[in-house]
Order: structure tokens, then sequence, then C-alpha cells
């Protein structure tokens, strides 16, 4: 019982134990060896801590077999041959399975060639190396004496071959002939044969020759036989002469009728766009006005997430990168990893550690990527609040529109008649003009015409010599912005000068034009011409220029943003306005209409801005301060270049109505001071004063600027004023005294942000092993580790070296001792069967000698 | 044309008549012909040139010379006697040149006073007669009609004061000057005239050598001695003078002129400059540019001399008026109250009345004085740091209006500590971005060195203008409205009040 149950438990211990084995190969523990370890790392596993020699050998002898014995022995052997028959190898196959399988492979691949469909002619039988069919068509047929000729070819005489190979006997041999050697015959043989051939080929060409000859002639015999072939001729000769209107017809013909084109926009995208491009420009507007330039802002420091902990090694080497992928989600940085030299043996820890860099690196980029958005977003919502600014400045606009939509209708009603007088102008003048060449030119063609002239003239001008028709236009309307430039400075405005605003109005569309054609021009020559007048100002600086200086300064105003910040033509042009109404002395009605024009001037310059100049504000109340009646003894006092005691524009009589609120141009002519005049000063005065405290409502001491003003206003007697006027200066007198109500708020400086105490970075060494790294340039560090995978590769391709030697050595020894043993074997044999032999010897000796006996 | 030609023809025939009778005695009759066309009045210029020409030569030649033996009574020679014909001719004449610098064209008369000195420094150099002290001769009498001719009473004579002023370069022609003055000035009450052009003259008179020594009336060669300059005399006249003058009864202008020679030459050579107090006192209430003048001269004396006056900074407060840009000495002013206020021991309340009435004034100023206006009261604050509370209020709040009272005369009173420079604020929107730039100090920390402005003080608005129109940007930009005839889209203002 014990003894079966023994067994059976053996049985099914063999069995589990052969399942095993057949699972897992059992490690011989003497094959194993283990590599001891220095310290003990917890929780790390490592790759080379046991190896097992013997199987590592066994697979490098496998693999230098295969290898480098097969080398070794084709060495010094120039030709291998390889026999590719099909199963010659296999020696599974029997002979005849062998031809089957052959059959089979040309079969196939002739099966292959044609169509699957081709069922019945797979196979095309030859003849010669020609197709039967090719044989049928009769296509080369050749005449018997040629083929014959063809057959013959290469062969050798008969004659020759009968001596050659079958004159062996003695008998057909003469003596005279005396003996060939081999050689010989054989040289014999070859002339022979060419000989042959070039005399073929000679014939053959003769033949070819005669049968063209023959065939040309043949063709001059045609037209005799035949007359059709006159026809085709005289067809053809028809053909060869197409008309232009065919050719032109065919060309049209054939011509692409149309290109693939943008979509037209429809009108919407148009407005549009359109829109879209001023509200760009109106935002550059903006940001020029309030002194700031965008290229500032790109300069602002690249975002690196709060987690980035600068340990990156050498990071003040490298150049910042910000991290993104691709579609493929590859990140467009290549992460190095090999940063750090590499170590023998603990590669893979390392790039498991690196694994998680990666991550992290990863997720960095996502918080970075999330950063981008978010700043994206806020850059979106910048531009909303520009837009709704910028919104809100429009509605300001369209409030002012309607204030001014009254002035809009006058000016309206105006531009109808202008626009009669501009169709008029337009059927009297030519339509095309050239440039002018030289200045004299331009004044000839434009002198003593009339303003709408001017403007049809100068309009087609411009047209018909825009930059688009030619490169060299570009410069010359650059002259030709100088040239008109030059043009209004030469106007009278002393003697009519009503015609001569009139004609710069009509030119300030043109120069506008021009301007943009050519803006680096137009901004240095207005630049030159202001500053040319004020030099000639500066002479005499107690006087105002002349009137053309003020058809300049409006020309700035309408060609350049009046509100920017710092503009290098405007702030020229306003600081010569400044000095002017600084310095210029005030005497009579020219200069007080001046001095009001500048005054507006500078109102339209600031009107965006809403920017303080003091002259201005003082301009006016010296203006009003003339208004004042000054009895003898009592002076008031007023800022030079005011003088106290004038007071030109007070009104002595009554007057009830008004003509015109608005000042004339010919105020800026005349020198006395009418009644009509006061009044109209006066009332411009007032409206301007109104318009600049609306400017300036913002502003914290506005009551102060305004303080003069609002005492000399106290003192005017509105009693010889009309109605209109008196209200007028009564409502401004109201509004400057509720200045006083503002609210002062007082001035605190923004507090500084607290100086943050200084961070250092936490010194954090890498590597932690043994050897301490220098920190070095990337290129450096490049170096390095290559230098050292170069000792790395080197000290291993020598061990393989030696070892492929001493295989090699191994295997010449075998070979050595194999021959010898065979030598050796082959040497006793030799002895045995001569010992056999001598035996033999012997005994038959032995024997013969007692035969002898 | 025929009138240049003329006069160069005649100029001609001058020059070849005085040549002649320097050539020979024959043609003695030359000299009277000429100066008979002199006193004609015509072609005045060719005949002084003429005659300068004829004396000079004489002079050099000593045709005139007389040799006077003592106890020995002259010989009565044809010889002796021309010798004083010339002579007495030559006397005349030179009165008669001095007479071209009265009441004739400019032009004459500077080269008649150039023809009296050069005569003059002939004949120092070839003295008429024998001399016992041969060096430092000067004709004193014929410089004393020179200068009396400078100083007259009846016109301004201050081209020929110019011209002087050349010769004042040689330290003799200075030190007599100095000598024959007091002789020349006036007792009593003076006419205007004279007194400016006395005063002109003083402006241009030093009075100490001059640093490239040199001497006119110089007899080149045989002695390397120098003229000696006599400092202390030379100071015992200006006082002298000093004291005449300032008996005078002086009109404004003269008044402004005195203050200027007493400022820029008399101060630090008066012996007793404290007297000097109640004149530049009442000077100072003078107002304008007199007692802007005024208070220079009293910084130097409190500087220099001790002396103790309680109010000159109330003064000083007042001088800050708007008129006072439209002067030719603010830049005097700021610098002189920039030199006041460079105390840190002074009261907070007035340096900061100070800072607010200059922001004040900030308003209405021309823009390069708003600059230097800036820099000005960014100093004083850095100067003292208590007057950050204008800058900053730490508790904030708001005021329904400035509480700083403008037309207090006294700067203690005017509670300007309570206040703000909202003026600064607001000039931060002047149109001019040099302006709108330099107000802008207070939006930030204050440095902790002060500007120097002493660079800008002179600068005008051509030097403003100069500066931008160089500021040669490379961004172009232009308006992108169309203009409707010459009227903006936006902001047309022109249209709005002029009809064109």
């Amino acid at each position: 019982m014990a003894k079966t149950k023994n067994k059976k438990k053996n049985l099914a211990e063999h069995i589990s134990d052969k399942k095993k084995s057949k699972n897992a190969k059992t490690l011989n523990p003497f094959e194993m060896h283990i590599n001891k370890e220095k310290i003990k790392v917890l929780g790390r596993k490592l790759k080379n801590d046991r190896g097992l020699p013997g199987v590592s050998r066994a697979k490098a002898l496998k693999k230098r077999k295969g290898t480098l014995l097969q080398e070794f022995k084709l060495m010094n052997k120039s030709n291998k041959f390889i026999d590719k028959r099909i199963g010659e190898h296999n020696s599974g196959l029997s002979e005849d399975d062998r031809a089957m399988a052959r059959y089979a492979a040309v079969r196939f691949k002739a099966h292959k060639k044609s169509s699957i469909f081709n069922l019945a002619n797979d196979e095309v039988l030859t003849h010669k190396g020609q197709t039967l069919s090719e044989i049928e068509k009769f296509a080369n047929t050749r005449s018997d004496d040629e083929s014959n000729a063809d057959e013959d070819t290469g062969r050798l005489e008969s004659d020759f071959v009968e001596d050659a190979h079958f004159g062996g006997g003695v008998l057909t041999k003469t003596g005279n002939e005396g003996f060939k050697s081999h050689k010989d015959l054989i040289n014999q043989l070859i002339a022979e044969s060419k000989k042959r051939k070039a005399e073929k080929q000679k014939a053959k060409e003769q033949t070819l020759e005669l049968t063209e000859k023959l065939d040309e002639e043949w063709k001059d015999l045609i037209p005799l036989v035949n007359n059709s072939f006159k026809r085709v001729a005289e067809v053809q000769a028809d053909k060869s002469e197409v008309d232009d209107y065919d050719r032109i017809m065919k060309e049209l013909k054939n011509q692409p009728r149309g290109y693939a084109t943008d979509r037209l926009k429809t009108e919407d995208e148009i407005a549009r766009e359109e829109k879209e491009k001023l509200e760009q420009l109106e935002r550059e507007r903006l940001s020029r006005m309030r002194g700031v330039f965008e290229d500032d802002k790109s300069e602002a420091p690249k975002h690196r997430s709060a987690d980035d902990l600068d340990d990156n090694f050498a990071y003040d080497f490298e150049p910042e990168v910000t991290l993104s992928y691709n579609e493929k989600g590859e990140s467009n940085v290549p992460v190095d990893k090999e940063m750090r030299v590499e170590v023998d043996g603990v590669e893979e820890e390392e790039e498991e550690s690196e694994a998680v860099e990666e991550e992290e690196g990863d997720s960095e980029a996502v918080e970075e990527e999330e950063d981008g958005d978010a700043e994206s977003e806020d850059d979106l919502s910048d531009l909303k609040e520009e837009d709704s600014s910028s919104d809100d400045e429009m509605n300001g606009d369209n409030e002012d529109s309607d204030r001014e939509s009254s002035v809009t209708d006058n000016i309206k009603a105006d531009l109808l008649v202008r626009k009669e007088m501009m169709e008029k102008a337009r059927e009297e003048l030519p339509y095309t003009f050239t440039l002018p060449n030289s200045y004299e030119e331009l004044h000839e063609l434009l002198h003593n015409k009339s303003a709408e002239h001017h403007c049809v003239i100068l309009e087609r001008m411009i047209k018909c010599n825009h930059p688009s028709l030619g490169e060299a236009n570009k410069e010359t309307l650059g002259l030709l912005f100088v040239y008109l430039l030059q043009y209004i400075d030469d106007l009278n405005l002393n003697s009519d000068i009503v015609n001569c605003f009139k004609i710069s109005n009509f030119l300030v569309p043109q120069l506008f034009d021009l301007a943009q054609l050519n803006q680096e021009n137009a901004q240095q020559a207005i630049s030159e011409v202001i500053k040319e007048k004020q030099r000639d100002y500066r002479k005499n600086k107690k006087l105002f220029p002349s009137l053309n200086v003020l058809i300049f300064l409006k020309i700035v105003s309408c060609l350049f943003p009046t509100s920017d910040f710092r503009h290098p033509v405007v702030t020229p042009t306003i600081v010569f306005m400044d000095q002017m109404l600084h310095n210029c002395r005030i005497r009579s009605r020219r200069d007080i209409a001046y001095g009001l024009f500048l005054v507006t001037l500078v109102l339209e310059f600031t009107a965006l801005s809403k920017r303080y100049l003091p002259s201005a504000t003082k301009f006016l109340a010296g203006v009003l301060h003339m208004a004042i009646p000054k009895p003898c003894v009592k002076q008031i006092k007023v800022l030079p270049p005011f003088r106290s005691i004038s007071s030109h524009l007070v009104l002595t009589k009554r007057t009830t109505t008004l003509t015109t609120t608005k000042l004339e141009l010919t105020d800026l002519t005349e020198l006395d001071i009418s009644e009509d005049f006061k009044q109209r000063s006066l009332q411009v005065a007032l409206q301007l004063v109104s318009e600049f405290n609306e400017n300036f409502h913002e502003l914290s001491s506005n009551c102060e600027i305004f303080s003069p003003i609002e005492e000399y206003l106290g003192q005017i007697p509105t009693a010889n004023y009309t109605p209109d006027l008196r209200q007028l200066l009564g409502e401004i007198l109201d509004k400057l005294k509720s200045n006083h109500d503002k609210k002062l708020y007082y001035i605190v400086m923004q507090a500084s942000k607290p100086k943050a105490l200084r961070l250092y970075e936490p010194n954090i060494q890498k590597v932690y092993d043994v050897k301490s790294r220098k920190i070095m340039s990337k290129e450096k560090m490049e170096r390095a580790k290559l230098l050292h995978k170069i000792k790395v590769e080197k000290k291993g391709a020598l061990r393989e070296i030696r070892r492929d030697k001493a295989f090699l050595g191994r295997v010449k020894i075998k070979e050595r001792i194999e021959s010898d043993k065979l030598r050796k074997e082959k040497v006793k044999k030799i002895f045995a069967e001569a010992n056999i032999q001598q035996s033999e010897l012997n005994s038959m000796d032995r024997k013969n000698q007692r035969r002898r006996k | 044309m025929s009138n240049v030609e003329r006069t160069t023809k005649i100029s001609k025939v001058l020059r070849l008549k005085a040549q002649e009778f320097l050539s020979s005695y024959k043609y003695a009759d030359n000299l009277v012909d000429i100066i008979r066309h002199f006193e004609t009045g015509a072609d005045l210029l060719a005949c002084l040139l003429s005659l300068e020409l004829i004396f000079t030569n004489l002079l050099k030649e000593r045709q005139m010379f007389v040799q006077i033996v003592p106890l020995k009574p002259p010989e009565v020679t044809p010889e002796l006697q021309y010798k004083e014909w010339l002579r007495h001719i030559y006397e005349e004449c030179f009165n008669k040149i001095l007479n071209c610098c009265e009441s004739s064209p400019t032009k004459i008369q500077i080269q008649g006073l150039t023809t009296a000195m050069n005569l003059i420094n002939y004949e120092a150099k070839y003295p008429l007669e024998a001399k016992l002290n041969l060096r430092n001769y000067i004709p004193l009498n014929k410089l004393k009609a020179v200068l009396m001719k400078l100083l007259t009473s009846k016109e301004n004579t201050s081209h020929l004061i110019q011209k002087y002023e050349e010769y004042l370069v040689y330290d003799d022609v200075l030190f007599f000057t100095w000598k024959i003055l007091p002789s020349l000035t006036a007792k009593a009450n003076p006419n205007e005239f004279y007194m400016l052009n006395y005063l002109q003259l003083m402006e241009k008179m030093q009075v100490k050598r001059n640093d490239d020594p040199k001497a006119m009336c110089w007899i080149d060669g045989d002695e390397k001695l120098t003229f000696h300059f006599d400092q202390v005399k030379t100071k015992r006249y200006l006082n002298k003078i000093w004291n005449c003058l300032m008996l005078w009864q002086h009109t404004p202008a003269t008044h402004k002129q005195l203050l200027i020679v007493l400022l820029e030459r008399v101060l630090p050579h008066l012996e007793k400059p404290l007297l000097m107090t109640d004149f530049l006192m009442d000077s100072l209430d003078v107002g304008g540019p007199v007692s802007l003048l005024a208070l220079q001269g009293m910084f130097t004396m409190i500087q220099v001399h001790n002396l103790e006056y309680p109010n000159i900074f109330a003064k000083l407060y007042s001088m800050f008026e708007p008129e006072i840009f439209h002067t030719k000495f603010k830049a005097r002013l700021f610098y002189l109250s920039d030199l006041f206020l460079s105390s840190s021991h002074l009261p907070g309340a007035m340096v900061a009345a100070f800072a607010k009435r200059l922001a004040r004034l900030a308003l209405i100023a021309p823009s390069e004085d708003i600059i230097i206006i800036c820099m000005f009261i960014g100093n004083l604050i850095i100067r003292h740091p208590n007057l950050k509370s204008l800058l900053n209020r730490p508790n904030g709040g708001s005021a329904t209006s400035d509480p700083y009272i403008m037309d207090e005369r006294d700067p203690l009173k005017s509670n300007a500590m309570n206040s703000s420079l909202w003026e600064i604020q607001t000039l931060q929107h002047h149109v001019l971005p040099s302006v709108a730039t330099a107000a802008r100090f207070i939006n930030s920390p204050l440095p902790k060195v002060e500007w120097d402005f002493s660079k800008i003080l002179d600068s005008t608005g051509d030097d403003i203008f100069d500066k931008e129109i160089k500021k040669n940007s490379k961004l172009i930009v232009l308006a992108f409205d169309r203009p409707n005839g010459s009227c903006l889209t936006r902001g047309e203002k022109i249209a709005l009040h002029w009809n064109i």
C-alpha cells in the first residue's frame, strides 16, 4: 500500500515538475555568477546583479560560428557559388518532387504575366526565336539568296573545315605545304571569317543603295502614270495658308476663359473690413495719444510657470523656448535625454527617472499652455475694453455731431453749390495733365485759374500719374507736393484773402492724397516749411508772421494726427503757435483776428486729446480784457503781451442785431476795429472759452486756469450787446462759476510695491554619485559625453576583437591538429602498406630462394 | 551812383593832397584847403582820414616838436614859426575832430573818436615837448576832452562808449580814465542822458587791471617795463565817484543801470558797502527788474557782509508775479531764488508756499519756464522732505477748493501745507510732450539728487522748437480721415468759428 502510495505521489510530483520545467528552465546554481553589491539600496532593481557566464559564452560562441567562422572559411577565396535551384538544399524532397516544383514555378511565372481572363493563349509558340504569329505576317520577307546568305554568315568554308577538322590523315598531306602550327591555323581561320563578313556587308549595302535609287526614279515616273498625287499636293499648299483670322480665332478659342480668383466680397464685407481698419487706426491713434507705443508691450517677460524651479541643469546657458506640441504630440523642444553623462551600469535607472521628469515636463507644458490661453483671453478683454472706449468716443462724436448738425446743414448746402461749380470746371478742362517738371510750370498752369479749376487740374494730374502706373511717379508726385506747398506759400493773401483760402481749401484734399502716396516726403516737406516759417518769425518775435502761416498750420491739422503725444511735425507746430500767442503784440483788428485764428487752431489740435496750452487761454483772457472799459485811473491787471490800458473791443454803440456770429477772413487783413468786429470777436472768444472749459473739465485745476477769464467776464458791461451775446456771456459765466463746486482729491502717490526679499536658489546637486561633475557649457558637455562614449565603445570593441582572435586561434589549432592527425594516419597507412609490401616481397624472396635451393 | 563816385573821387583827391603836403613844405596850403573842406561839413569821413594821415605822420616825424631850453628865449626862425603854426592848427583840428562826435551820423562819430584816440596815441608816443617822464605820458587834457564828449548830456552815446571800450583794454587808458573821471562827475542833479552815459561807461570799466596787461601809448622797444596800474588809487577814485553818484536823483532807467553797475563792478571795491543797504532796500520796493537786482545785491550783502534782513523771503515771494515771465530777468530770478531757498533750515510752510506759488505761475507760464518750474519745485521737495505732503497725502481725502491762498502776501500764512500740487497734475496734460513729461515727476518717487536746471535757465521757445524738429523719429504717421475741403471729419473747429 505504502509503496503504491509512494509511487502515486511520485508520479504526481513528476508531472508537476515536468510542467514547471516546461514553463521555466531551472537554473543550475553552479552556472550562476552573482555580482557582489557594495551598497544595498532598498527598492532598487538591478539589472546586472547576476549573470550566466556559461550561457552567455555559449551564445557568443554560436554567434561567432555563424558569422566569423563563415568569413574565415571564405577567407582568401574570391568566388563562391550559390546554388539557387529550387529544392536543391531541401533534403526532404525527392528528385521527382523537385522537378515538379520547378515546373510549377515556371508555369506560375508564365501565368502571372498575362491577364487572368486569358485562358487559351497562355503559351506563345515560337520558331527560331520568332513567334509564329509574327512569322505569319510575312513582314520581312527576304529573297532566297538573302536568307541563304544569312544562313551562311559566320560559317567557315567547307574545304577549310574539311581540312581543319577532318584532314588528319597522313595520306592527304603533301610534303610541300609544310606543317602549319595550331596557332597559325587559328589565325587563318579568324582572318578568313572576317573577310567573308566584310564582303557580305558590302554586297548588302550595294543592294540597298540600288533599291533606294529605284524607288526615287519610280516616284518621278508617278505623275505620268497617275494625276491623283498632284491634287494632294495642292490641298497641302492650301492648308499651309491659314489666315490670321483663323489663327486668332483658334487662339481665342484656346485661351483660358477665366482664372480662379478670390470670391468677390460683398458690400457688407467691404464695409466691415473698412470699419475694422478704421477702428484699428483709431486704436493706434489713441495709444499714441497716451504716449504709449506698442513695441513696449512685446517686451513683456516670457511666462514661466510658478512651479518652475529652475532646476534644469545649465539653465543659464539655455535659450528659453516655450514648450508646445504638434499634432503628433511631439514637443518642439527635444527633451535632452543625455543631459548628464551616462555612467555604466545605471542607465536604466536614469532612464526611469528621466521618464518621470518628462512627465513633469508635460504637466508643466500643459500648465503653460493653460496660462497662455489665459493670457490670450486677457488680451481679448483688453481689446474689448479698448473697443468699448472707442465706442464711447464714437458716441461722444455723435453727440458732437448732433450739436454741429446745424453747421453741417450749412456745409451741405455749400457743398451742393460747390459740386455744381466742380461739374462745370470738369467740363471746361482737358482730361489729362502731365506732371510739372519745375515749380514755374506748375505756377503757370495754376496761375489765374479759379479755385475749382485748381482742384480739377490736380485731381486729374494725380490720377493720370498714379504710382500704380509707373514706379517713377511716386518721386515726381512727391515733387508735386513740394511745389504745391511752394504755390500756397506764394499766394498773395493780403490782396484777396477769401479767394486764396478757397484755393487752399480745394488744395487740401489733393495734398492729403499726395501725402498718403508718399508719406515720408510729405512729412519732411511740411516739417521743412514749418521750420522755415519759424526761422522767419524769429527775426521779429513781436509781430505775427504772414497769413500764409495760418494756411500751413491748417494743413498740418488736416494731414497729421494732432492728438499724438509726440509727433515730428505737429509738436514743433504747436511750439510755434505757442510762441506766437505768447509774444506777439496785439494792436489792431488784424492782430486780434490772427490770434483768435491761432487759438481756434489750438482748440482744433487739442479737440481729441483734451490737452492744455496756457497761451491759448491767456490770449482769450486778453481779448476779454480788451472788452472791459477802463476808467482813467483804475487799471485792471492783464498779462503781457496785452496792455493793461488797451480797451479796443469796448462797444460804444448799442446794437441789436448781428449779421453773422462767425469771424470773417477779411478780419485778418483789416486794421480798423469796427463795432461789428467787436461783437463777433467777443462772441467767438466766448465760444472758444466754453469749448476749452469743456475740454478741461477733467483737469484738477481748471478753475485756476479760468479764474482770470471769470474775473474779466464779470466786468464786461453787457448793456450794449445783442441779447444773444448777453445770454451767452451769462451762461458761460455760470459754467465757470460751477467749476468751483468740483471736489478736489488730494494727490496720493501710488504706494510702491514692498521690495521682496531676495530669494536664493537652493543649491541642489543633481547627481548623487561620488564623482562631482564640473558645470560646463553645452558644447563642452556634448563633447565630453561623446568622448566618454568613444572610450566605452573602444573598450568593448577591443574586448570583442580579443575574443574573436582567441576563437579564430582555437579554430586554427583545431584544424591544424586535425590535419596533423590525418597526415599521421596517412603516413601510418602508407607505412603499413609498405610494410605489407615489403613482407610480401620478403616472403616471395624467401620462396624463390627456397625454390632455388 | 554818382554820389558814390563823387565821394570816392574826393577822398582820392584829399588823400593825394595830404600826401603832397607831407612830401614837401611847398604844399602847405593843402592843409588849409583840407581844413576848409572839413569845415564845410561835406565828406567828413574822407577829411577825417586825411587829417589823421597828416597829423600822425607829422607827429611821427616830430615836425611839431619844439625843444624848450629853460631860461633861453626861443629864436624866431621861419622853421619855428612854421612849427608854431602847425601846432596851432593841430590843436584846432583836434577840437574840430572831437566836435564830429556830436550830432553827426553814427559812422562819422565813431570815426571821429577813432581819429582822436589815434592822435592821442601818437602824441603820447611822440610828445610835442620834451617831458621829464617819458614813460606813461598821455596827453591828459586831450583825453579829458574825449571823455567829455562821451559823457555829453545831449544824447545817448552808447555807440561811442562801445567803441571806447576797445581802448579800455589798455591799462594806461583805463587808469587815466579813472583818474580823469572824478573831475568830470557832476555834483548837482545832472541830466538823464548824462547819467545814462556815465553809468554805461562805468559798466564797461574794470576796477582792477586787465588780465592781459598792455599799454596803448607805449614807445616800443627800449624799455621792458610795463605800465604800472595803481589799484589803490583807482579804488580811491571809484569811491569818490560813487559818493557823488549816489547823490544824484535817479530816474527808473538810471536806477536800474546804477544797480547793474553796482552789482557787477562796484560793490566789491566799495570802502563801506553797508552804506548801500538803504539804497538796496529802497530799490527792493520798486518792483520789477529793479527789485530783482536789488535782491541780488541784498544776497551779496547778507552773504559777504553779514547783513541781517528779516523780511527778505516775503520780498522774494512777492516777486513771483505772472508778469515776471515777460521780463529779461526771469532766469536771474530763478537762479537767485534757488540760491535763497537752498538752505534746508527754512520753515516748511514757507517753502511749500513758494512751491505752490510757482506751480500756480506754471499754469500760465511759457512752456520753457514750466519745465524749469517743475524742476525747481522738485528740488524744493527733495530739499525739504516734509513738503512731500504736497505730493502724497497719506490719508487721501478731498477738498472743495484749494486751501492755498494765492493773494496772501506772507508765505507763512498762505496755508500751502494743506494743499496739493494739483497744478502739476494739470500740467501733465500740457500739449507739449517735453512739458508733460517734466510734470510727471510727481508720479514716481523723487530722486535723491537734485536736478540741475542751471543749463536750461536761458532756454527759449526756439530751443524747444529746435529740439522737437531735430527729433527725427522714423515713425511716419499721417491722419487717416480724408478732410472734406479743409474741414476735418472730427474735431473741426475753424469752420465752426470762421467763415471760410
